[in-house]
C-alpha cells in the first residue's frame, strides 16, 4: 500500500535539511517574572528521518514542537522548515496557510472537528489549502482513510468511532495535503498498545516512502523504533552521543554532561592515548572509530578492537587509577570526533548516578576479566590495569 | 474576605468581555422597561396636568356673530363658570417673502390680560399682541417659514392684501387639541379685526362649568342647557363641543399607544431574560471545572449555589448602575418626543419612582429567575463530570469512552449529507462547519432564534400595520376623489362655476356639493354627536363608496344618510334602516341611516346624503358654496398648481373664493399624524431587533469562546484568518436567515394584533389588515446586516486566537 502522492507539488525549496532550528530562545513572561523555556536550541533534522523527541513534562518539548510547527514564535533565533523561514517572513495567518500545505500535525487528543464526519475532517485541510480539484478531494480523502483502515467508518462522526480510530483518522487528515513533514505530539499517548503499534507501523511506512516524521513520545518502546532520538531537558537538547553512551543517566545528568564535555578532533591514524600514559579523561566517541592497539611480541602493532560512535574508553583507568596499557588511536580511514569529560566530573557523575556506576562497573569488571584471561595467554589486549 | 467570595469578585473581572455581555443582556431589558415605564408615567401625568394647567374650556360653542351686549346671557347661565368670547375665522396667509398661501385660523381675543381660559404659553417674543400685530402658534412654523419681527401677508375676501407684524410665538395646548388636522392658529386683538375686514363681533364662546369639570355627563348637560338658552335669545349655535378639564382629548389615543409600548417593553424584558439565561448557562458551563475543584475540596451544593447566586446579583447590580440612569434619560426623551408631537408640555425632568422600582425589580429578579435553572444544574454537577467534563458538550457530562451513538439530529444531518452526495452535491467543508455549528447548541439556538424572530416579526408587523393604516387612509381618500376643492364665501350657481372653472386648462369635471350640519340627539333630547352631512349629486363619480353594512345613498333618497361607524360610539346597536333624531338649523327632524362606512371622524361625525335633497333643504338648489374639480392629472404637485390657478382665476373674475385646496393635502395631513404613530412603533421594533441582535452577538461570542480549541485545530491544519472569520459570520447569517423564515410566520399574528390595537386607538374601529412585502424585504436586509455585525466581533476574536493559546490546555 502506498500513500496517494500529490499531483500538486508542495513548495519544496532546495534545502539541505527538513528542519533547521538555530539558537532558538523562548522566554515566557507572566506575573511571576520571566521564564526561559528554550535556552538556545539548535536542531537539524534531515529529510526522511524518523525522529523521536523525549523529555520530562516541563522540559520544553511541547514548546519546541510549537516552534517547528509555527504555532508559537521564538523570542530569538530562527526556525527554517522545508526551506521556509517561519517567523521572519510569515504572519500568523500566512503561517496557517503554509502549515496546511507543508506540515501535517497529529495531536495526542486527535483533535478532529466534532461536527464533521471522518471523511469531511480529512477533506478540510484540502479545502483550506485549496489543493486538488473540488471533486478530487473526496476521492483522495477516501483513499487516505482506506490506507489507515477506516473506509467503512468514513461517514461517521468522530465521537461515533473509537479513540484509536479517531487517531488513525487524524493521521489521514495530517496526510491530506501530502506534506513532506509530519509532526506528532504523543500520537499514541491515549491509545492502547495494539492501536499504538498500528500507528507506529503507519509512521514507519511513511518514512520508508520518504516522509520526515518528528514525534514527541514518552514511550521507550517507540523511541527504539525511530531512527533518531532527541532528548530535551530543561530547555536544552542533550547531546545525542552522550545520551547513547550513558543511557542510564537521568535527563538532567545527561544535560550536565552535555555541557561539561569538550570536543576533540583527532586526524586519521593519530594516537589518542599512548601506552603507560597517565589517563585523567573520559572519552566518548561522537564520530568516526578508534582502534585499540597492542604491541605484539615482535613489537608489531596488533589492533585488538575497534570502538564506534556512542562507545567510550578511559573509564577503567579513571575508576581504578593507573596508566594506559594499550595505544588508542583514530582509525586510519577518517578523523575522529571525541567528547571528553575530566576525571573529577566523571567521578562526580558516577556518584550521582548509582545505575550508571553499576553499569560502568560491570563493564569495567568484564573488560578486566577479559584482559586477564587474555593476559594469561599472553595475549591480553586491554590497555589498562 | 473569604476565599470563595473573593473568587466571585475575581470571576467578575476574570473575563471582562463575558461580564460585559451578561451585564448588557440584563441592562438592555432594564433600560427598555425603564424608558417605557418612565415615559408612560410622565406622559400619563403631564399630558393631563399640562393640559389642565392651561385651563381648558369645558364648553365651546360655535355661534353666529354676537356682540358684547349678548355676553350676560351666557355669563349668567346656570352652572357656568368662567366665560371668554372670541372671534375665530380662517384666512389665507403667507410670509412676506413667499408666494405660498396657507390657511390659518385667526383667533381674536378681547383682552389678553384677562385671558383666563385656553391659556397661551409664551415661547418666543411677546405673547400679547398690540393693535395690528399678530402672535402665532408654533404649529404655524411648520407651514410658513417666518420669524418674530417679520411680516405675515393676509389675503382678504376681495383679493386685497394686508400685512401684520409677527411679534411672538406661543403654544396653545388646549384650543383644537382634539383635532390635529385643524389649521394652525394665530392670535390678534379685537381692534385688529377691522384691518382684516372682519366685524368687531364674536362668534365663539369658551366656558368652564362651576361643578365637576371631569364629569362628561354633567358638562354635556350644562352645554345643552347653555345652547338652548343662547338660541332662545336669538343666536344660532352651529356646533357645541365639550371637554374634560383634566383629560387631554387625545389621552385615550395616547394611552393606547403607550399600552402598546408597555406590551413591547414587557416583551423586551422577556427577550432579554432569555438572553440572560443563555449567557449564564454558558458561563456556568465554562465554570464547571471550578465547580468541580470547589467540590473536590469540600464545597457543598448550597455553597456553590450561593456563590453563583451572588455572582448573578452582582451582574444585576452592575446592569442597574448602567441602565437606570440611561433609562431615566431615555424615558424623558421619549416623553418629550411624544409631547412635542401632540403639542403639550412636560412638567420638567424627573426620576419616576415607579419606573425606578420596576427597573430594580427587573434588574434583580429577572436574572435570578433566568439564572436559577443553570445555577441549580451547575451546582449539582458531580465532581467527576465537572473536572473531566467535555466543556463543549451540551450537558457538561463526561464523554463516554469508546464509540457513542449518534443522536437523531446527527443521523438526520448525515442522511441529508448522504442524500446530497448521492446527487453529486458536495458542500465545501468550511460551509458545512458553519451549518452544523449552528445546530450544535440547540437550546441556545432556540433562545437566540426566539429573540431574533420576535424582533423581526414585530419589525415586519409594524410595516404591515403601517401599510394597513395607509391602505385605510387611501380608502378614506375614496370619499375625496376630487383633485381640487373650491370653497366660496357665498353660494354660486352650479352651471356658472362649472363654466368659469372649465376656462382653466386641465379642468375636466366640476361638481357642486351641498352641506348640512346637524346635531344627533339622544332620545332625551341632549346632543350626542355633531354631524356634517356632505351631499354630492346622487351617483357622483367623486365618491367611490364602500359601505361596511347597508347601502350607499342613491338617487331619490330623502332624509337618508350613510354615516360613519363612529356613530356606534353613541348608538352601539344602530343598524342600517334605523332612524336618528337630529336637529338641523334649530329644527328637530328624523333621518334614516341607510348604510355605515369607515371613515376618520374629525370634529364630529360625517355622513353622506344626496345633493338633490340637501340642497333643497338648505335652500341652495342648483347652487353651492363648495365645488369639487377633477383635473387631467392627479399627483399632489399638479393638484397644488391647479388649486393656485383656479384660485387666481376665480378671484380675478370677481368671485368670493375663500379657499382652493389640493385634494390630496387633507389626506396627507392625516397620514402625517399616522406617521408619528408608525415611528413610535418602528422605534420599538428596532429596539427589539437590537435586543435580538445582541442576543445573537452573545450567542456567537459564547460559541466562539467554547470553540476556541476547534478554531486552533483549524488553524493548525491551515485555516487563514479570513477562513475563520467567514466560518463565524456564516453561522451568524444562517441563524439570522432561519429567524427571518420563522419571522415570516410569527409576523402574521403580530400584524393582526398590532393592527387591532392601533386601529381601535386611532379609528375606534377594527380595520382590514393589509400585508406588504416591504417589511419582509427590509427585515431580510436588516437581519443579514445585524447578524453579520453581531458576528464580526466574535469572529475577529476568533481569528485573533493564536493556536498556542488555544491548544495550551493539552
Amino acid at each position: 500500500m502506498t500513500i496517494p502522492r500529490s499531483s500538486v507539488a508542495s513548495t519544496i525549496s532546495p534545502a539541505a535539511s527538513m528542519l533547521d532550528i538555530r539558537r532558538v530562545v523562548k522566554t515566557f513572561k507572566n506575573a511571576a517574572g520571566e521564564f526561559t523555556v528554550l535556552k538556545g536550541v539548535d536542531l537539524q533534522v534531515a529529510r526522511g528521518e524518523f525522529v523521536s523527541i523525549v523529555g520530562k513534562s516541563g522540559s520544553g518539548k511541547s514548546t519546541l514542537l510549537n516552534m517547528m510547527t509555527g504555532i508559537d514564535r521564538p523570542t530569538s533565533g530562527q526556525v527554517i522548515v522545508n526551506g521556509q523561514d517561519l517567523y521572519t517572513a510569515l504572519d500568523e495567518s500566512q503561517r496557517s496557510r503554509w502549515r496546511g500545505k507543508n506540515l501535517g500535525i497529529v495531536f495526542q487528543f486527535f483533535q478532529l472537528l466534532p461536527m464533521l464526519s471522518l471523511l469531511e475532517n480529512v477533506m478540510l485541510p484540502m479545502d483550506y489549502a485549496g489543493l486538488y480539484d473540488f471533486d478530487e478531494r473526496p476521492r483522495r480523502a477516501m483513499q487516505l482513510l482506506e490506507m489507515v483502515g477506516l473506509k467503512e467508518q468514513s461517514a461517521k462522526l468522530p465521537m461515533a468511532v473509537s479513540t484509536g480510530q479517531q487517531q488513525l483518522a487524524a493521521i489521514a487528515r495530517a496526510l491530506a495535503c501530502d506534506p513532506p513533514l509530519i509532526v506528532a505530539d504523543e500520537p499514541t499517548g491515549n491509545l492502547d498498545s495494539r492501536t499504538a503499534d498500528v500507528v507506529i507501523q503507519i509512521f514507519e511506512r511513511l518514512v520508508a516512502e520518504g516522509k520526515t516524521i518528528i514525534m514527541v513520545t514518552h514511550n521507550p518502546s517507540l523511541t527504539a523504533r525511530t531512527t533518531r532520538n532527541i532528548i530535551i531537558s530543561d530547555g536544552e537538547i542533550v547531546n545525542e552521543t552522550v545520551a547513547r553512551a550513558l543511557p542510564l543517566l537521568n535527563h538532567r545528568q545527561m544535560l550536565q554532561v552535555t555541557k561539561k564535555v569538550q570536543r576533540q578532533s583527532v586526524p586519521p591514524g593519530q594516537a589518542i592515548l599512548r601506552r603507560d600514559e597517565h589517563v585523567d579523561t573520559f572519552f566518548i566517541i561522537e564520530r568516526g572509530e578508534v582502534e585499540i592497539v597492542l604491541q605484539g611480541k615482535n613489537r608489531q602493532d596488533v589492533t585488538v578492537a575497534r570502538l564506534s560512535p556512542g562507545e567510550y574508553f578511559g573509564e577503567v583507568e579513571l575508576i581504578r587509577g593507573g596508566k594506559a596499557l594499550a595505544v588508542v588511536r583514530a582509525a586510519p580511514e577518517a578523523p575522529v570526533d571525541l567528547l571528553t569529560l575530566p576525571r573529577e566530573e566523571f567521578l562526580t557523575l558516577l556518584e550521582a548516578s548509582p545505575l550508571t556506576r553499576e553499569a560502568i562497573g560491570r563493564i569495567v569488571q568484564n573488560r578486566i576479566e577479559q584482559n586477564r584471561s587474555i593476559d594469561r595467554r599472553g595475549k591480553g589486549w586491554w590497555p589498562f590495569r | 474576605m473569604r476565599p470563595r467570595w473573593r473568587k466571585v469578585l475575581l470571576d467578575l473581572f476574570e473575563n471582562p468581555t463575558r461580564t460585559l455581555l451578561v451585564v448588557f443582556s440584563i441592562a438592555v431589558g432594564v433600560f427598555s422597561i425603564g424608558v417605557i415605564a418612565g415615559a408612560y408615567v410622565i406622559i400619563a401625568n403631564d399630558m393631563s396636568a399640562s393640559y389642565a394647567a392651561n385651563r381648558p374650556a369645558n364648553i365651546e360653542l360655535r355661534m353666529d356673530d354676537f356682540d358684547r351686549d349678548f355676553l350676560p346671557v351666557i355669563e349668567n347661565a346656570p352652572e357656568i363658570g368662567d366665560v371668554e368670547p372670541r372671534r375665530v375665522f380662517n384666512i389665507r396667509a403667507r410670509a412676506a417673502n413667499s408666494q405660498a398661501w396657507t390657511t390659518l385660523d385667526i383667533v381674536a381675543i378681547e383682552d389678553f390680560d384677562k385671558n383666563a381660559l385656553n391659556l397661551l404659553t409664551p415661547m418666543q417674543g411677546q405673547s400679547k399682541p398690540a393693535r395690528r400685530e399678530i402672535v402665532i402658534e408654533r404649529e404655524v412654523l411648520k407651514e410658513i417659514d417666518i420669524q418674530v419681527g417679520e411680516d405675515l401677508v393676509f389675503q382678504l375676501p376681495d383679493g386685497s392684501e394686508k400685512t401684520l407684524r409677527v411679534v411672538g410665538i406661543v403654544q396653545d395646548p388646549t384650543t383644537g387639541a382634539d383635532d390635529f388636522l385643524a389649521p394652525p392658529f394665530a392670535y390678534i386683538t379685537m381692534d385688529t379685526l377691522p384691518t382684516l375686514r372682519q366685524p368687531d363681533l364674536f362668534n365663539r364662546i369658551y366656558a368652564t362649568v362651576q361643578g365637576n369639570g371631569n364629569d362628561a355627563e354633567y358638562i354635556r348637560r350644562v352645554a345643552a342647557d347653555l345652547k338652548d338658552r343662547v338660541e332662545k335669545n336669538g343666536v344660532t349655535v352651529r356646533r357645541t363641543r365639550s371637554a374634560l378639564t383634566n383629560q387631554h382629548p387625545l389621552a385615550s389615543t395616547v394611552n393606547a399607544i403607550l399600552g402598546i409600548l408597555l406590551a413591547l417593553g414587557v416583551l423586551i424584558v422577556f427577550l432579554s431574560s432569555s438572553l440572560i439565561a443563555n449567557t449564564l448557562a454558558a458561563l456556568l458551563n465554562q465554570h464547571l471545572r471550578h465547580i468541580g475543584v470547589m467540590k473536590l475540596v469540600g464545597g457543598r451544593d448550597k455553597q456553590v449555589f450561593a456563590m453563583y447566586l451572588v455572582m448573578i446579583l452582582s451582574f444585576g447590580l452592575l446592569a442597574l448602575a448602567l441602565a437606570v440612569p440611561f433609562g431615566g434619560i431615555g424615558a424623558y426623551a421619549l416623553a418629550e418626543f411624544i409631547a412635542s408631537q401632540l403639542s403639550f408640555n412636560l412638567l420638567g425632568y424627573r426620576i419616576v419612582p415607579l419606573a425606578f422600582v420596576i427597573q430594580i425589580v427587573v434588574g434583580i429578579f429577572v436574572p435570578l429567575v433566568a439564572g436559577f435553572g443553570p445555577v441549580i444544574s451547575g451546582s449539582r454537577v458531580s465532581v467527576l463530570s465537572a473536572i473531566s467534563g467535555d466543556l463543549a458538550s451540551e450537558t457538561g457530562s463526561k464523554p463516554q469512552p469508546g464509540a457513542k451513538r449518534e443522536t437523531l439530529f446527527e443521523r438526520f444531518e448525515n442522511a441529508v449529507n448522504a442524500a446530497l452526495l448521492r446527487r453529486g452535491i458536495h458542500l465545501p467543508r468550511p460551509l458545512l462547519i458553519s451549518l452544523r455549528n449552528t445546530f450544535r447548541r440547540k437550546r441556545r439556538l432556540a433562545l437566540t432564534l426566539f429573540t431574533l424572530t420576535m424582533g423581526g416579526a414585530i419589525f415586519v408587523g409594524v410595516f404591515n400595520v403601517r401599510t394597513t393604516l395607509f391602505a385605510y387612509m387611501d380608502n378614506v381618500g375614496r370619499y375625496f376623489v376630487a383633485d381640487v376643492t373650491l370653497d366660496f364665501s357665498r353660494p354660486y350657481r352650479l352651471s356658472e362655476i362649472e363654466q368659469v372653472a372649465r376656462q382653466v386648462p386641465g379642468v375636466q369635471y366640476v361638481e357642486g356639493w351641498a352641506f348640512a350640519s346637524a346635531e344627533i340627539l339622544y332620545p332625551d333630547g341632549t346632543v350626542a354627536e355633531n354631524l356634517v352631512v356632505l351631499a354630492p349629486p346622487a351617483g357622483s363619480r367623486l365618491v367611490d363608496a364602500e359601505p361596511v353594512s347597508g347601502r350607499w345613498v342613491q338617487a331619490g333618497d330623502t332624509k337618508a344618510i350613510a354615516i360613519t361607524e363612529g356613530i356606534l360610539r353613541s348608538f352601539p346597536n344602530l343598524k342600517p334602516g334605523d332612524y336618528l333624531d337630529v336637529k338641523v338649523r334649530g329644527q328637530q327632524d328624523r333621518w334614516q341611516v341607510v348604510g355605515l362606512f369607515k371613515f376618520i371622524d374629525r370634529e364630529g361625525l360625517i355622513a353622506y346624503g344626496t345633493y338633490e335633497y340637501f340642497s333643497r333643504e338648505t335652500n341652495l338648489a342648483n347652487r353651492s358654496v363648495s365645488f369639487r374639480v377633477v383635473t387631467d392629472r392627479h399627483d399632489e404637485a399638479y393638484q397644488r398648481e391647479m388649486s393656485e390657478k383656479l384660485d387666481k382665476h376665480f378671484r380675478d373674475a370677481g368671485y368670493q373664493i375663500s379657499q382652493a385646496r389640493p385634494g390630496l393635502s387633507a389626506l396627507n395631513n392625516a397620514t402625517e399624524s399616522l406617521d408619528i404613530l408608525v415611528i413610535f412603533l418602528l422605534i420599538m421594533a428596532l429596539l427589539t431587533a437590537v435586543v435580538g441582535a445582541m442576543g445573537l452577538t452573545g450567542t456567537m461570542g459564547m460559541n466562539v469562546l467554547e470553540r476556541t480549541r476547534e478554531i486552533g485545530i483549524m488553524r493548525a491544519i491551515g485555516a487563514v484568518d479570513a477562513e475563520i472569520m467567514r466560518m463565524v459570520i456564516v453561522e451568524g447569517m444562517v441563524i439570522g436567515l432561519i429567524s427571518w423564515v420563522l419571522g415570516l410566520f410569527l409576523s402574521i399574528p403580530i400584524t393582526y394584533g398590532l393592527s387591532l390595537i392601533v386601529s381601535l386607538a386611532v379609528f375606534e374601529t377594527p380595520i382590514e389588515v393589509v400585508f406588504t412585502p416591504l417589511g419582509y424585504l427590509i427585515w431580510l436586509g436588516l437581519v443579514i446586516l445585524l447578524s453579520v455585525l453581531a458576528s464580526v466581533l466574535p469572529a475577529r476574536n476568533a481569528a485573533r486566537l493564536t493556536i498556542r493559546e488555544v491548544l495550551a490546555y493539552e
